[in-house]
């Protein structure tokens, strides 16, 4: 224990100073990037203003003709179905992968690096590609299905997952899971009776907030023509009905609302 | 049905003995000595508490006694059996379990399934799966419980109990697992005064009423000398004295906790 203290702090002032290093050249970033503006033009073309004022006040005369609304309403139920079967996907690449990703299921060296090395790696590289592009090159490949839809966001949101989980699984206190072991618990077994349930709450709560942003994307990825909230939103606005553009947005508002509140009600009966 | 609730409710009682014999033992960190070499023999159920000084190395001892640290040299004896040659968990889970200070239990699973978590070590993987949903051999979970006392929380969350019931239920575990030594690694000193009396009277019972040797290491003095019957006093990694617990003198607990002489602490 004492060894390991004193290498740990010979450690830290140099991993704080780098940091601050980091910092430093973010800031400069940053700070150079403001200077490379051009300041003279102004950020809003000439008829940019009046347009935004056209779309604001739109926002106080929506379109809730019965037409409209029905469009909606369909719209909003395909965008939550894709986001629901493309989420529901994603927790089968997600889980496996993150559990294994871990590291956390066997002492064995050989086993361990390789298993976490090979499933970090597909996890980076099905997240480090965006659901769009996902969603273009799955268009491409089996025509407007929805079936595209769900896999350009199972794939992405899998890799997300999958790290987010791995981190938490490994990041459990150890004192509980040093007692299983002390019964004679293999790490499989430790990994059912411990790890997974005390990471289980974060899981779930990040399970959620991932929910929400497969809605964002799923409207969103209705604009390369797969149907949803976006495409009736990308259709409005090609007509410049303002109006029928802010009764889409609300039932998007509206729908992220609700999975807020249905992640907060699990939440609270998973902490009684 | 009744047959085997009675041979399970047998098996948490089942009596046994089993000495703990250390020869030479000593574990050092780099250059730093935190046990210097020691022998010595605990009986079979004995109730031993080591006392002493914050790192005089009283939990040091315990986890190489629990096997989850191993000595630089010597051998440690568990009922005749060397603990360096046990070759997996689960044998060494049957001589010997621990309970801790901060009582270890998984907080989001129920005081009935970390009760049965004890038997982790023995069940398949299988089996261990389906209690996690639907908790098996509850008699044995529930019997546990009734005896720490606590049989009225079996099915809240771990995490919402207080401190002295949580510890109960870490004892329940213990027993539920029934290894032939208790190791306690200063048991009570996250309890209230009154409750930290009342679960080391417990604890002693437990291990009294089923033969099973008990070593603790201890915070406080006048505890220890209630409910143990012999003390050890361990300081820089020595001992400083070991007797019945009625010979130990003032004079030798002063000498033992006096701040003169003691290594200084990283």
């Amino acid at each position: 224990m004492t060894s390991m203290t004193s290498r740990d702090s010979a450690q830290k002032p140099r991993l704080l100073e780098s940091r601050r290093v980091l910092t430093l050249i973010l800031l400069a970033a940053f700070a150079w990037s403001l200077l490379n503006l051009d300041w003279t033009e102004g950020f809003i073309h000439s008829g940019g203003i009046s347009a935004m004022g056209e779309f604001a006040s739109a926002l106080f005369s929506l379109d809730l003709s019965a037409d409209t609304l029905s469009a909606a309403v369909s719209a909003s139920w395909t965008t939550v179905a894709y986001a629901v079967a493309g989420l529901t996907l994603a927790l089968f690449i997600g889980i496996p992968l993150g559990a294994i990703g871990s590291g956390v299921l066997t002492k064995s060296p050989w086993v361990r690096a390789t298993g976490a090395g090979g499933s970090r790696f597909s996890l980076a590289f099905f997240r480090s590609i965006h659901e769009l592009v996902w969603a273009w090159l799955f268009v491409a490949a089996i025509g407007l299905s929805p079936m595209a839809a769900v896999l350009a966001l199972a794939i992405p949101y899998g890799g997300i997952l999958g790290r987010i989980y791995a981190e938490l699984l490994q990041d459990v206190p150890e004192a509980p899971l040093q007692s299983l072991r002390s019964t004679g618990a293999s790490e499989w077994r430790v990994f059912w009776y411990g790890r997974l349930p005390m990471a289980l709450p974060d899981m779930l709560s990040y399970t959620f907030y991932r929910l929400e942003c497969g809605i964002r994307s799923a409207a969103i990825m209705s604009f390369v023509g797969l149907g949803g909230l976006g495409h009736e939103v990308r259709i409005a606005l090609d007509d410049l009905a303002y109006q029928q553009v802010w009764t889409y947005l609300l039932f998007l508002i509206g729908l992220v609302v609700i999975v807020d509140i249905w992640s907060t009600m699990v939440r609270r009966r998973l902490s009684e | 049905m009744a047959l085997l609730r009675t041979r399970e409710i047998e098996h948490l009682y089942s009596t046994a003995s089993c000495a703990v014999v250390l020869s030479e033992v000593s574990k050092q960190y780099g250059q730093k000595e935190a046990i210097a070499p020691l022998s010595l023999t605990i009986n079979p159920g004995e109730r031993v508490a080591f006392l002493g000084p914050s790192g005089g190395g009283k939990t040091t001892l315990l986890r190489i006694l629990s096997g989850q640290l191993e000595s630089s040299t010597g051998t440690v004896l568990l009922c005749d059996r060397d603990l360096a040659k046990m070759p997996t968990g689960r044998e060494v889970s049957q001589l010997v379990g621990m309970i801790h200070q901060q009582f270890d239990l998984v907080p989001n699973l129920s005081a009935l399934q970390n009760v049965l978590a004890g038997q982790l070590g023995e069940w398949s993987l299988l089996k261990s799966l389906v209690s996690l949903v639907w908790p098996l051999n509850r008699c044995i979970g529930l019997s546990a419980l009734a005896r720490v006392g606590v049989e009225g929380i079996a099915y809240q969350r771990a995490g919402s109990l207080s401190g002295g019931e949580q510890q109960r239920v870490a004892i329940a575990r213990l027993l539920v697992q029934n290894p032939q030594v208790i190791l306690a690694d200063e048991p009570v000193s996250s309890l209230d005064p009154a409750r930290a009396g009342e679960v080391l009277q417990l604890l002693v019972s437990i291990a009294d009423e089923a033969g099973k040797t008990l070593v603790a290491s201890m915070h406080s003095v006048e505890l220890a000398r209630e409910h143990f019957s012999r003390l050890i006093g361990l300081r820089n990694g020595a001992v400083i004295f070991d007797l019945p617990s009625h010979e130990v003198t003032e004079d030798m607990l002063h000498d033992l906790y006096d701040l003169k002489g003691l290594r200084a602490e990283a």
